[in-house]
């Protein structure tokens, strides 16, 4: 998938999921598939999601723009439920995220591993407006980094979600996240929870190894 | 996960509790009014035979069996018991108070967290029922600590308390479903998950915990496992009356119970029947297990022995004369202490 560049576009506009430029960009449609019980951490998660369901979100639609400074990604997925906040002890929220790998090296599944981090920008449906700057070295690993960084927007309509998560390609941080810039090709991997199926941590719908994403460095029409 | 170097425990005499709640409401008092805590009992106090709080948690699941996590599933905030609101300013201040009742705003409920208080079994004249406080077991092998995948439960090495780091925790919830006692509540406010923390600041200063000290009954004895001066070790160890609850969950808690010993039955001629307990011995081994059988023996002869005028060691421990020596050294008075919020 390219990033399509979209020069001089603002930050407010990428986070509308019906703004125009989303159409200008090209859409991977990318199939997700439930984590495995059996790769959960502990034994009580295993043992309770055995033979359970996992990944109830299986298809979502991803375009990704950027404008030089921040890149954009725009996700979409049916879900017939809106679950966006914590009405119950048994309530979960409906959340999605983009991971993209800090390193070289660094493996999705396993959530990276100490030396090699999977940066992970996080939107959950009840954190208006927020986003979460995520890093991982390992499953069960995760931490927050700095609040701010990440921007994301979420609308849903007609049993559909339509999520925007945003961010600089480049950030000043002494932390191993990814840092990017127009014309680089690097991966990118997304997860999907469904808040109705109690789907939280590692119990989520998720891409699989590493897709690739090359941010366009010079405005497509221009070709 | 290695054995730490002690254990602080608490026996409770179920003898001796009268339900009066005093332990609950010193308990919401110190740790549980902060926002999203409205309906969170870190102690409860529930009738048994009875489906107790959360509704029927003996039927969650969690715990171990044979050593394998089991499944576990969350209680939900009606199982709890919600904090109700009353129409209090409408009684009290609207002018009303000869037209309108204290009543619950909203929805009628139809369950909260002592719902089936003193229900109990059986049939009159051979009614029984008894009192069951429960905080965190602070176990040995604690369900949940294994559960969390991210590592944000901890068993002190010191004292066995075992405690939620809430700037780890994400508010997923699987220590709930896996602890067995369904003793984990979930603060959706702060989106972390909360419980008894055997008042550990009081603890860190010579003071028993808020719902021991504070008890009318004398019922609770608090200390370290292995203090062989104090009354732990000598109920549990030595004496063999205290059990936990429900060991075959396999988290082996440290909490115990002396279990209960009602009055004898009455016949249908007005007679005294002792030829079987009030309480049934099946019921108290589905609670405590096979052991509960012991306990009671020793403590019907310990009793025995009183009545005829003998001393027994036991019944002087479990009577606790002198109210200080119930608390294993953590008899430190709280108003001597200037408390700061930390």
């Amino acid at each position: 998938m390219e990033a399509h560049l979209a020069s001089g576009t603002g930050v407010e506009q990428l986070l509308d999921p019906d703004d125009p430029v989303w159409a200008r960009a090209g859409e991977d449609p990318l199939q997700l598939i439930g984590t495995p019980a059996g790769l959960q951490p502990t034994a009580a998660i295993r043992n309770t999601w055995a033979g359970k369901k996992i990944g109830a979100v299986e298809r979502v639609q991803v375009r990704a723009v950027h404008n030089g400074e921040i890149l954009a990604f725009r996700l979409e997925w049916d879900d017939a439920t809106q679950n966006d906040s914590l009405t119950d002890t048994t309530a979960f929220i409906d959340a999605a995220a983009i991971a993209l790998p800090a390193s070289p090296d660094a493996v999705a599944a396993t959530m990276g591993a100490p030396g090699a981090a999977v940066n992970t920008w996080y939107w959950r449906a009840d954190e208006k407006d927020g986003g979460r700057h995520l890093l991982a070295e390992g499953l069960g690993t995760t931490r927050t980094l700095d609040s701010g960084a990440v921007r994301s927007s979420g609308v849903w309509k007609d049993g559909r979600w339509r999520v925007v998560i945003a961010r600089a390609l480049q950030v000043k941080t002494s932390e191993p996240v990814a840092q990017l810039e127009p014309d680089q090709v690097t991966g990118y991997a997304v997860a999907v929870w469904d808040g109705a199926q109690q789907e939280r941590a590692g119990i989520k719908g998720f891409s699989g190894e590493w897709r690739e994403l090359r941010l366009a460095f010079e405005p497509m029409a221009r070709k | 996960m290695t054995a730490g170097k002690r254990q602080l425990s608490m026996v409770l005499d179920l003898n001796k509790c009268i339900g009066c709640q005093t332990c609950t409401i010193s308990c919401k008092r110190l740790w549980t009014r902060g926002d999203g805590m409205d309906y969170m009992w870190w102690n409860t106090v529930n009738t048994k035979p009875g489906r107790g709080t959360p509704r029927d948690w003996e039927q969650m699941g969690g715990g171990f069996r044979d050593g394998v996590a089991q499944p576990g599933r969350l209680p939900t905030g009606r199982d709890f018991g919600e904090a109700w609101e009353f129409n209090h300013n409408e009684v009290f201040h609207g002018g009303k108070g000869d037209k309108v009742h204290l009543e619950i705003k909203g929805e009628k409920p139809d369950w909260g967290p002592n719902w089936d208080e003193d229900q109990g079994a059986g049939d009159y004249p051979n009614a029984y029922y008894f009192y069951l406080p429960r905080i965190c077991n602070h176990c040995t092998h604690p369900a949940c600590l294994d559960a969390c995948p991210r590592k944000a439960i901890m068993k002190r090495e010191e004292d066995g308390i075992v405690l939620i780091d809430e700037d780890r925790c994400r508010g997923y919830r699987f220590c709930m479903e896996a602890c067995p006692y369904k003793k984990i509540y979930f603060n959706h406010v702060a989106n972390v998950a909360q419980k008894c923390i055997f008042c550990f600041p009081r603890i860190e200063q010579g003071v028993a915990n808020a719902c021991a000290r504070q008890c009318p009954g004398r019922v609770r004895f608090v200390g370290y496992r292995d203090d062989e001066e104090a009354p732990i070790w000598k109920l549990v160890d030595k004496w063999k009356v205290a059990i936990p609850l429900h060991p075959e969950y396999g988290t082996d808690p440290n909490v115990f119970y002396v279990p209960p010993i009602a009055p004898p039955r009455i016949d249908a001629n007005g007679n005294l029947d002792e030829s079987k307990p009030r309480i049934p011995n099946e019921y108290l081994v589905s609670l405590f297990g096979p052991s509960v059988l012991d306990a009671l023996k020793i403590l019907e002869a310990e009793m025995s022995k009183t009545r005829g005028g003998e001393k027994s060691e036991l019944m002087d421990l479990l009577i606790a004369y002198k109210w200080k020596e119930m608390f294993g050294g953590f008899d430190r008075d709280p108003a001597t202490i200037e408390w700061t919020k930390g």
